[in-house]
């Protein structure tokens, strides 16, 4: 129509600055692996609690390592596993919705009992509560948050399905004999992948906190993996003396969890077909 | 006399027309058809009369009312209006009432807005006016989604003619009805027109459906107005080729479809 | 020919309610077959029972006098490419994340080489395309868009595109005028009169616009709360035989 508004124009800084984030992020990482290049568990109790410096960006800590080596290190502990658990939980879910949604009678009701009764603790507990009983330690961690993560992506996916499968496009598709599962992949996919990924790249952020808690209580990584939530908990008793040691891994984690949180933003305008609104 | 009078009215979405500076009046009582495709402009030029406008659209010109002009008006004194001397009927009859409410509690709420008048009163005066437009006073206590479309469509007449007010515009109101249904309430507008005397402004893609009850027509293409006169002159003797196209295109009975007339659109 | 034969079909919904009762007609090669009634009739029903969308309780439904009824949908897949459809809301109809290309391509995809197609040669997806764009008088440039970038007339016309595609034998027409502007409406029922012949096709002509339906349609039914309650050809239908219902629907056109 000729009259669409366009609500685009304004999300445009939003593309740049994610760039400028990630040039800044890698030319740190080049700097510490390839100029300073620290070992992250070498403790020289010479250097320990020094304070920021060109040798040590960010200082060092209570046993004297790099900070910022061990920082960025982290980042492949807590964002990768992150993902990591996030991928596995989506792969899980998504298919268990299309087909709960898609062919509904006995198999969605019995999903549907296994969802409710996940979604009746809270996520948080629940992970407490397993990583507890399978011991302390990332694998058994993220196995816990995939355990409660996946039913999310299932529940969102079916919902999407109910709606779309009622829609004459579906019927349209069964009359020109599409098999159930090409009904799926070509036309039920698409309406999928948008609000997947949304939910997804918000949900990073939720599971790298998640991570960090139950690693600063004791549940997940265990020392001296420079896990974020970890470090947090090692500077704890220096917190009054060199509160930036735990400033810093607390930064780490603000600044990951809000890229996600800007990213899934960002996905949710892209995939929207319709880019304007209409009258 | 005229109780609407709008003078060079344009509307505009950003800086393209989409009504390009029509005008046209309504008498007192008299039933005026506007016709045109989806994309006319006839809708927005409706939505105008009332400042129903989106955001992004904007109007210029006068709508007189009363020697106020509409286009200009203050939302207070607009608000004052609507309702009591103006009042809508959409062609979405399901989107006009809140799932939730009862039948009796948007009567309720219109009543309240505007009158004041007791408990009782207000039941009564509500059953009345279902009962005026052929339906059982029992559905003052249904919900919208146990009723027809048919019948939603009897309620928003009702709910509209409620505060006898002197203009009723009809936005496409039988257009998601099936025949029968839509027949009926045009029956119906065409009798309650009578009783209470109010002017209707009819819009419509459909010419068969102004056919028999509008006194005069307008035809609009591309946001202007491109023949207007007496209904029976303008169908029987048609001056503009796109009034020609849009008669050859409806289906009437008894006559089959010429094909050749329509044009392909793009 | 006898291509669909519709005998004593009962359907009746699980809260009691009798939503077809005792529907006998055929429909023969060529012809088009007109169904008029008023919305909650039961024509919707019937639509989506001779579609096999739904079960039917009793009564039988022969596709060249094999009984596709109830079947599975295994099954019933050799007999789907016979039978398409076009629905009253264009716009629901076209999956909206799928371009017009790729809704089109939608049912060839699923039969491809077992197809044996006499008007449109498969030459390749974008040839394709523009045969059947061409068919229904649109231009080939839309192929890329998306169904919200074409107006409801447009898509319809592509809906119509997409039944033929795979040249079927029976199109099921539910109200594909209804939700259209008068010009669009004409100029679909023009296309459609024109595929009769150069396709070979019948169809079944469901609607409420009893001028719509009469226009391309030799022989109509009048249905009414669920039951057939009239019968006759064209000419008849002013005829004093008629039942009141039918003369009533009539009264909506004086």
């Amino acid at each position: 129509m000729e009259w669409a508004l366009s609500i685009r124009s304004r999300k445009r800084w939003k593309a740049p600055a994610l760039l400028l984030f990630l040039a800044l992020f890698f030319s740190v990482i080049v700097y510490t692996f390839f100029i300073l290049n620290y070992d992250p568990y070498l403790v020289n109790l010479e250097e320990r609690l020094l304070p920021m410096s060109l040798q040590h960006p960010l200082g060092t800590d209570h046993l004297g390592r790099d900070v910022l080596t061990r920082i960025l290190l982290g980042a492949k502990l807590t964002v990768g596993y992150g993902f990591m658990a996030l991928m596995v939980a989506v792969a899980i879910g998504v298919p268990f919705g299309i087909i709960a949604g898609f062919k509904g009678g006995g198999i969605d009701r019995f999903f549907m009992r296994i969802a409710d009764a996940f979604l009746a603790f809270p996520d948080t507990i629940v992970a407490i509560v397993l990583s507890g009983l399978l011991g302390p330690g990332i694998e058994n961690l993220l196995l816990a948050i995939i355990f409660v993560k996946w039913v999310n992506y299932a529940r969102l996916v079916r919902s999407t399905v109910m709606v779309e499968r009622q829609k004459d496009y579906i019927t349209v598709a069964t009359v020109n004999g599409l098999s159930a599962s090409r009904i799926m992949v070509r036309h039920l996919l698409p309406h999928l992948i948008g609000n997947v990924l949304v939910l997804a790249s918000l949900d990073l952020g939720k599971i790298i906190l998640l991570i960090s808690a139950l690693s600063y209580i004791g549940l997940g990584a265990q020392p001296p993996a420079p896990e974020w939530g970890a470090m947090l908990n090692d500077a704890r008793p220096y917190f009054q003396s060199v509160p930036a040691l735990m400033i810093y891994p607390g930064l780490a984690i603000v600044f990951v969890v809000l890229l996600s949180n800007l990213l899934g933003d960002y996905l949710r305008d892209k995939f929207d077909v319709k880019k304007e609104v209409k009258l | 006399m005229s109780v609407l009078t709008v003078n060079e009215l344009s509307i505009f979405h950003a800086k393209t027309a989409l009504v390009k500076s029509i005008s046209f009046q309504i008498e007192k009582g008299e039933w005026l058809a506007l016709v045109g495709q989806s994309g006319s402009g006839k809708s927005v030029t409706s939505a105008a009369i009332g400042q129903l406008l989106p955001p992004n659209l904007h109007a210029a010109g006068e709508i007189l009312y009363e020697n106020q002009n509409l286009v200009t008006l203050r939302a207070s004194g607009m608000r004052r209006l609507r309702g009591k001397r103006l009042s809508y009927v959409f062609q979405d009859y399901q989107g006009s009432f809140t799932p939730f409410l009862t039948i009796g509690q948007h009567f309720e709420e219109y009543q309240r807005t505007h009158l004041r008048l007791s408990r009782s009163a207000r039941k009564e005066q509500a059953e009345q006016a279902l009962v005026s437009v052929g339906l059982k006073k029992e559905i003052y206590i249904r919900y919208p989604f146990q009723l027809s479309g048919g019948q939603l469509q009897r309620i928003s007449i009702a709910l509209a003619l409620l505060l006898k007010p002197d203009i009723l515009i009809a936005d496409e109101p039988t257009t998601a009805l099936d025949s029968i249904s839509s027949f009926k309430v045009l029956e119906l507008l065409a009798r309650l027109q009578k009783e209470t005397g109010c002017a209707i402004l009819f819009i419509t893609h459909d010419l068969r459906h102004a056919v028999k009850y509008a006194d005069r027509v307008a035809v609009m293409k591309e946001g202007e107005i491109v023949e207007e006169g007496g209904m029976q002159q303008v169908l029987h003797h048609p001056a503009h080729p796109y009034t020609k196209q849009l008669i050859e295109a409806s289906p009437f009975l008894n006559r089959p479809l010429n094909f050749s007339a329509e044009e392909v659109l793009g | 020919m006898t291509l669909l034969e519709i005998k004593s079909v009962t359907k009746t919904y699980q809260n009691g309610v009798e939503a077809l009762k005792n529907i006998d007609f055929t429909l023969g090669e060529r012809e088009c077959l007109g169904l008029v009634g008023e919305s909650g009739c039961g024509k919707s029903t019937l639509a989506r029972c001779v579609l096999q969308l739904d079960r039917i309780d009793e009564g039988e439904i022969l596709f060249k006098g094999i009984p596709l009824h109830n079947k599975n949908e295994r099954k019933l897949k050799p007999y789907r490419k016979h039978i398409q459809a076009v629905l009253q809301n264009p716009s629901a109809a076209l999956n909206p994340k799928l371009k017009i290309k790729d809704s089109l391509m939608d049912p060839y995809l699923q039969y491809g080489a077992q197809l044996n197609l006499k008007h449109f040669q498969f030459t390749g997806k974008k040839g394709y395309i523009s045969q059947l764009l061409e068919a229904v008088e649109l231009s080939e440039s839309l192929s890329d868009r998306y169904p919200h970038e074409l107006s409801g007339g447009q898509k319809q016309r592509v809906t119509i595109a997409r039944a033929i595609s795979i040249e079927p034998a029976v199109i099921l027409l539910d109200e594909p005028t209804s939700s259209l502007d008068v010009l669009s409406q004409a100029s679909v029922l023009r296309l459609l009169d024109g595929f009769r012949e150069d396709f070979n096709l019948s169809y079944l002509f469901i609607s409420h616009d009893l001028a719509a339906v009469q226009s391309m349609s030799q022989d109509l039914l009048v249905m009414k709360e669920g039951r057939i309650v009239d019968r006759f050809e064209r000419e008849e239908l002013f005829s004093e035989h008629r039942h009141p219902y039918t003369k009533e629907l009539l009264s909506v056109f004086e």
